[in-house]
């Protein structure tokens, strides 16, 4: 557990509960050690205090971000240079992504992600069963003869 | 003077003692059900009986409130069937039914005939595969319209359901839940 992500002034976050659940603000100012100033106006995160609890940190930073800086001051930091977008490429929020795309599939859309993933489960064992045949010379032809037998 | 009559109202009707009087239904024709946004040409899936789990089109609403459902019968063996919107789950996939008349079908198409009903006809005791010779042609002729009246309508219907990659094999599948599908998050 070492040196993380701080709770500092320009700190990106996403928040955890309540109605704005899941959308990503900035840390603006710091009030005590359990509340903080957010400000998202490029998320529709309305300028509020929020306690830190119902927040996660993440590791983006928003640079140009001054203490009690006010929205608009916030607005052209993050045009200048947005990690709202560069947090949007990162595993974690992919896997978001992903988790609500599925949840919205319709009964035929599931049936055809089936059919599909046997497709591909398909090419790909083909592709496998060339490789290892390929590779029958190596040291895996002891095995294989071994294995052989036994059948 | 004559004592005042007092008058009693006595009821015409008593009930002997070994009448077992079933449940008397006082509206005598059915209300048809309220569909619950099905559009025709939807497909759903049905919840019981011998097709339970088949999906199949819906094509329109009885008089008598049941709905009509073809497989089509050559894609999943589902033929022309009247279902209860009660056991049916509705997808929000659709089919084109523009060029499928299902007018011609009804209640009536799924009435009992009188070769149907003739067990009771010679009793108990008669041989249940007994058929005069005419009640036989007229069998005859009645499932042949029957299939054809089925295969008009799914003739069409194949038609639209090819123009969709996958959905021929869709209809053709069954639903059902595994052991880690939760099926109040499901989305049809």
């Amino acid at each position: 557990m070492g040196l993380g992500k701080f709770v500092e002034v320009g700190r990106v976050i996403k928040i955890n509960y309540g109605p704005q659940e899941g959308k990503l603000a900035t840390i603006v100012e710091i009030l005590n050690d359990k509340r903080v100033l957010i400000d998202g106006p490029t998320t529709g995160v309305q300028r509020q205090v929020i306690p830190i609890r119902r927040l996660t940190l993440t590791k983006f930073n928003l640079k140009g971000a001054t203490r009690g800086a006010r929205t608009g001051v916030i607005t052209k930091a993050i045009k200048k240079n947005d990690p709202f977008t560069q947090y949007q490429n990162t595993i974690a929020a992919k896997k978001v992504a992903k988790k609500a795309l599925r949840a919205k599939l319709t009964d035929f859309d599931r049936f055809r992600v089936m059919i599909l993933r046997k497709r591909r489960s398909a090419l790909l064992s083909t592709q496998l069963k060339a490789l290892r045949k390929n590779n029958a010379g190596g040291k895996s032809a002891a095995q294989a003869k071994g294995g052989n037998k036994k059948k | 003077m004559p004592a005042k009559k007092r008058t009693v109202r006595i009821g015409n009707w008593y009930k002997s003692d070994d009448e077992n009087v079933h449940f008397v239904r006082k509206r005598k024709a059915p209300r048809p059900a309220k569909l619950r946004k099905i559009v025709p040409g939807q497909v759903l899936i049905l919840l019981a009986g011998r097709f339970q789990g088949k999906r199949v089109v819906f094509l329109k609403q009885l008089k008598s409130g049941l709905l009509l459902v073809t497989g089509p019968f050559k894609i999943n063996g589902v033929p022309l069937k009247r279902v209860n919107s009660a056991y049916v789950i509705p997808t929000s996939t659709k089919v084109d039914v523009n060029g499928v008349n299902a007018g011609q079908v009804d209640d009536d198409y799924f009435k009992r005939t009188q070769a149907q009903r003739r067990k009771n006809e010679q009793g108990f005791w008669a041989k249940r595969g007994e058929l005069t010779a005419e009640q036989q042609a007229a069998e005859k002729t009645r499932l042949d319209g029957k299939r054809k009246t089925q295969k008009s309508i799914d003739d069409a219907l194949i038609a639209a359901v090819k123009k969709t990659p996958l959905l021929k094999q869709y209809l053709g599948a069954r639903f059902s839940i595994g052991k880690t599908t939760r099926p109040h998050e499901l989305v049809f």
